[in-house]
């Protein structure tokens, strides 16, 4: 909200200049986000007057002005034609340097001397362009600062108001908080003004149906007045303010509005129907115009203000086109109401329709101050325009006492926040507040809190008022006192997927952070090279974009689409990986969220070196990976085996990764179509993993074997199988063929003519290790002999001899 | 023995002739070998010695140490010849080029956005508090209800929030970490120290605003924990996450699960407090939000407000990832451009 200074000077005389106010209120919660001269720039541009003008004697297209600033004569060359002798002008004269960054020069400018310049409104950046000079009133005096003469002199202050502060939306309400914090008195202006004859309960009948939602209704009656502009510097505030000014009318209305924080709305009296005024919701569903020319559907409950026919406005949110004030109104009736804060919301957030008037009132506006602001709109229109007034005020629900009563104990404040507080420092910070305070028993206080004081409903709200009022940086920094906390599962997962992180980084993997979100229409057309059914994805109802409208079902579209932006980008080798998680329907709990890995990887092995030629990484760069990584997070080496379940990966070469007979994951080569879509030539390796189930896989070393002091011997067995036999299985049924089998790797694969088609030679080597004694040559015979039987007669295997 | 002495003299004279006749490693170690090793003449010698008569062992025992040792020093002096001989042979025929690259697989990097949330968890985690995840797709009720956010409040306008389909219509992207909070409380008795890291959501996208960022939050609640701890443990957070000497500001502020609240500034990291573009001339940089939970909060899950106390605070990490690489655009973060991603 912007305040100006001068204003806020008319609630409060404080000795506080604009940048100590802007100091003072953002360390008192009201943070005041900006704070600036308006007149920022002006200060050596003075108004003049044009005494005589004639051309310039070598060029046609400028002009010799002699001007004065009511001392001193200047003789000036100026391009503008749009200016006569008399002009009152904006003189910048020598050593001035204008907002745009002109520096004024006496210069000679086709042989004649100009001693300044007289300025546009552009380069005095008071707009955005300018057809010629600025020609000022008629009425100007020469010679003042033209800050002054466009009343420019004052400070903008802009105020950022947190939700519980509806208080503070007005310039009293500001001026109370300058108070709170000074101890300077806050003095409401003058709203008395000359009332008429005429009584108002004979111009209007008001009645409220609805006091639940509607506990005040103030209003004042204009009898005559003629709708005209509003003085320049009424239309000048409510403009800096950020307000349109409209008529003198309705700008006091937003005047109001402005300094009291109280929203008003002004009816013509003679469209009223039935001059009269009831306040209640309907109980059916209708259609309203609304002033902004909106249709608008207004449903049970949503309060109204209804004349002797129908709806005239929705209260604290918007008036009506058939009662608002026009060219030729006379007749004024000035709502000034106190509306339920919980049910303007309710009504604004339906009809998605948000004004000056229902941020207030949602906010709550003080009770209290209905009738004080409709008799100041009274004064107010009678001082700028030639109004006749109606005697009286009607003041619906204006008996009661807004305020309450809330208790306080001195010492919950001290415990609260760590520093005592003495019951005369309190007495001293309420009484700023002008909270009146009751100790019925020692040490239990009830303070009396003001009506507009929303926030303030609890004891800690006091507490709060005494902490910040007496600056927290006047509070201790001590150090928490506790016993140290337990060390949590998640304290676990956070460290092995800090050490899986860790892992990636070391193995050239480089961390992505996508969006949980993504493009629901890709997630369709991608549907059947996913093998995703976009049914099952978990939909916002609300999108801030086309590409951000489903939560995502896996890592892959995302690290496809980084790996894509980065090869087009000309980085060939890309290795990335994701921690994320992964969302969709389930029908359980109705959703379900995991936290995944995802890993990709396309391009070189290693990069392009002087020691050998590039090779591309593939499928086995990938899985090895991702064993080192289950290994190095604890759950071991898994199980990988082929799949036809991932539709997004290559058929043949896709597997899930088993821990445990659990897949906790797939492995694999994308799938072409998929390539493709993402403009990504070549191959691309891709795995993601879920990182609960692999925790849980998760084995913490136990009780440790003994060390053998026996040699282990080394057998090495070379066999061409058919190709479809899977080598994993060989080697784990090898590593089954006797106890003394402590390994079998694998050390060469070939496959080629020597061997023929559809065949493969396997390398074998397999590491024999009793514990207890030395094996004999016999021993390592007979083994061996399980082994090759295993080869023929499990895998259809055929020993190589040479 | 008559003899032995005269034996010792000739093994040295055939000794020091042999080890200055070898011209290679293996020839010199061959002598060493031959003459005083451990099977060398020297030490037979000294093997034989106990069958001499007790008066010429002391003698012969001396004799025989002081030629090996003097034949040893010859040695290794020899060796060392040798070897710096070979050396100098060798230069600049097989001397490695030690500035060639190594043969390695680069390592990758970690997100500026994950380093720093490892960062800020790892001081926390210092200062005595423990790890809590809780779910990003989150109901209403803890998002806000619980939090002291009353429907239709004003206050839920502070955070535009993401709804997500659902048959009771109750879940939203969660809007901040302090659910978190709640679902902690709700199963644990105090004391309470847990530090909360995610991702967050928000219906808002600019240069500084993106819909997804990521928070941490924090909560302790104990007997007697008090608004000056939370200075406290604020202030010791910034000196080690910003380096010392780095005045904080407490600010009074709003939210609706705390109070008293605070917003808390550094003195701005780019100008030093002169004022500039980073700190809207101002001075200081608000890096996160503070407070005391509010008694209504422990309404909800049960804590008696007389009983117990707590600080909450929150803070977003883009901002602190921001405000340490000078990164002015939020968006950056989410591009995953590898030439930005390799500056970390």
């Amino acid at each position: 909200m912007k305040i100006l200074y001068r204003w806020l000077k008319e609630f409060i005389d404080t000795r506080l200049p604009p940048r100590q106010i802007q100091e003072a209120l953002t360390m008192a919660g009201v943070e005041v986000s900006s704070c600036r001269f308006l007149g920022e720039g002006l200060d050596a541009v003075v108004t003049a007057r044009i005494l005589e003008m004639r051309p310039h004697p070598n060029a046609e297209r400028l002009s010799l002005c002699r001007v004065t600033d009511g001392t001193s004569e200047y003789g000036i060359v100026c391009g503008a034609r749009n200016m006569n002798a008399g002009d009152a002008v904006a003189l910048a004269r020598v050593g001035a340097k204008l907002p745009n960054g002109v520096e004024i020069r006496k210069a000679k400018i086709r042989g004649q001397t100009s001693e300044g310049m007289l300025c546009s409104e552009q380069e005095l950046k008071l707009a955005e362009e300018s057809a010629g000079i600025m020609i000022l009133g008629p009425e100007t005096l020469p010679g003042k600062p033209l800050a002054d003469a466009l009343g420019l002199s004052d400070w903008l202050l802009e105020v950022e108001i947190t939700p519980n502060r509806g208080d503070c939306l007005s310039v009293l309400g500001v001026a109370r908080e300058v108070a709170s914090i000074t101890g300077e008195k806050v003095v409401l202006p003058d709203a008395s003004f000359p009332e008429g004859e005429e009584g108002i309960g004979s111009l209007v009948r008001i009645d409220v149906s609805d006091p639940a939602l509607c506990p005040r209704y103030s209003a004042r009656v204009v009898t005559a007045v003629t709708v005209a502009p509003s003085p320049d510097w009424m239309q000048q505030r409510l403009s800096l303010c950020g307000i349109r000014p409209i008529s003198n009318v309705v700008d006091v209305t937003n005047y109001l509005l402005l300094e009291t924080g109280q929203p008003m709305h002004a009816f013509d009296l003679d469209r009223l129907r039935g001059r009269r005024i009831d306040v209640r919701a309907p109980r059916e569903a209708m259609t309203f115009a609304t002033l902004d020319g909106a249709e608008r559907r207004i449903e049970p409950g949503m309060l109204l203000i209804w004349d002797g026919e129908g709806p005239v406005a929705v209260a604290g949110v918007m008036g009506g086109r058939d009662s608002e004030v026009i060219g030729g109104t006379t007749r004024v009736l000035f709502e000034s109401a106190h509306f339920a804060p919980a049910s303007i919301r309710k009504t604004s957030r339906r009809l998605g329709l948000s004004s000056e008037s229902s941020y207030r009132f949602e906010r709550g506006v003080d009770p209290a101050g209905t009738l004080y602001a409709a008799d100041r709109a009274v004064a107010l229109l009678s001082r700028i325009a030639t109004v006749r007034t109606a005697a009286g005020s009607i003041d619906a629900g204006g008996g009661s006492s807004f305020s309450r009563s809330v208790p306080f104990r001195p010492a919950r404040a001290g415990r609260v926040v760590g520093r005592a507080y003495t019951a005369e420092e309190c007495r001293e910070i309420f009484g700023r507040l002008s909270f009146p305070v009751a100790e019925p028993e020692p040490g239990e206080w009830e303070v009396t809190v003001p009506p507009y004081r929303f926030d303030i409903e609890r004891e800690i709200d006091l507490v709060e008022e005494v902490a910040r009022l007496s600056g927290y940086e006047g509070i201790p920094a001590t150090y928490p006192v506790s016993k140290a906390p337990e060390f949590s599962e998640d304290d676990r997962f956070a460290d092995r997927l800090e050490q899986a992180c860790e892992f990636l980084r070391g193995h050239g993997f480089t961390q992505a952070v996508n969006f949980s979100f993504v493009s629901g229409r890709n997630l369709e057309k991608l549907a059947q090279f996913l093998g995703y059914d976009p049914e099952d994805a978990l939909r916002l109802r609300n999108p801030i974009s086309e590409d951000t409208t489903v939560m995502r079902p896996h890592l892959l579209t995302g690290l496809l689409r980084n790996m894509s932006d980065n090869v087009r980008r000309f980085v060939e080798d890309v290795r990335l990986f994701e921690a994320g998680n992964a969302y969709g329907k389930s029908y359980a709990d109705g959703h379900y969220q995991e936290p995944r890995l995802g890993l990709i990887l396309r391009g070189r092995r290693l990069p392009s070196g002087w020691s050998g030629g590039p090779v591309q990484a593939d499928f086995y760069d990938l899985k090895g990976t991702v064993d080192a990584l289950l290994s190095h997070i604890g759950a071991g080496p898994p199980h990988v085996v082929p799949t036809r379940a991932r539709p997004f990966l290559s058929e043949g070469k896709a597997a899930d990764i088993l821990l445990h007979g659990e897949s906790v994951g797939w492995l694999g080569a994308v799938r072409r179509e998929l390539l493709a879509e993402y403009e990504l030539p070549g191959a691309v390796f891709y795995s993601e993993i879920r990182i609960q189930a692999v925790l849980a896989a998760r084995q913490e070393p136990g009780s440790y074997r003994p060390l053998t002091k026996f040699p282990p011997v080394f057998r090495d067995v070379a066999c061409v199988f058919p190709a479809a036999i899977p080598v994993g299985d060989v080697l784990s049924m090898v590593r089954e063929v006797a106890p003394e089998v402590e390994g079998a790797t694998v050390f060469d694969v070939y496959t080629g003519e020597k061997i023929g088609e559809g065949k493969k030679s396997v390398a074998i080597r397999v590491k024999l290790q009793p514990f207890d004694r030395t094996l004999t040559d016999s021993e390592v015979h007979s083994i061996h002999t399980k082994i090759v039987e295993l080869l023929e007669n499990r895998f259809g295997g055929k020993i190589r001899t040479s | 023995m008559p003899g032995t002495s005269e034996q010792i003299a000739r093994l040295r004279e055939e000794g020091l002739a042999a080890l200055a006749a070898a011209c290679t490693e293996s020839e010199l170690l061959a002598a060493k070998g031959r003459f005083f090793g451990k099977k060398g003449a020297v030490s037979e010698i000294l093997k034989g010695i106990a069958s001499l008569p007790a008066e010429e062992r002391k003698a012969v025992g001396a004799e025989a140490n002081r030629v090996r040792a003097e034949l040893e020093a010859v040695f290794d002096s020899r060796l060392a010849g040798i070897r710096e001989g070979e050396r100098l042979a060798r230069e600049g025929r097989d001397r490695l080029d030690v500035t060639l690259p190594g043969r390695a697989l680069p390592p990758g990097h970690r997100h500026p956005i994950s380093r720093t949330m490892s960062d800020i968890i790892a001081v926390f985690r210092r200062l005595g508090f423990s790890v809590q995840g809780g779910p990003d797709v989150e109901k209403d009720y803890y998002n806000f209800e619980a939090l002291n956010f009353p429907p239709e409040h004003p206050a839920r306008d502070m955070q535009d929030t993401f709804y997500v389909e659902s048959r009771d219509g109750d879940l939203v992207l969660r809007t901040h970490t302090s659910p978190i909070q709640i679902r902690t409380m709700e199963k644990t008795r105090p004391p309470v120290r847990i530090i909360a890291p995610g991702a967050v959501y928000r219906s808002d996208s600019d240069i500084t605003h993106s819909p997804m960022f990521h928070q941490v939050e924090g909560l302790a609640v104990d007997r007697d924990i008090t608004f000056a701890d939370l200075k406290g443990l604020l202030t010791e957070f910034c000196r080690m996450t910003f380096g010392p000497g780095k005045p904080l500001r407490f600010r009074p502020s709003y939210f609706p699960f705390t109070e008293p609240s605070a917003e808390v500034d550094i003195r701005c990291v780019i100008c030093g407090g002169s004022g500039c573009r980073v700190c809207k001339d101002t001075g200081w940089l608000e890096i996160l939000g503070a407070g005391m939970v509010d008694p209504a909060v422990f309404g909800f899950v049960g804590y008696d407000p007389e009983e117990y106390t707590g600080f909450a605070f929150g803070m977003g990490v883009e901002r602190i990832a921001m405000l340490r690489h000078g990164i002015s655009d939020i968006r950056l973060f989410f591009e995953n451009d590898i030439r930005f991603l390799s500056q970390f």
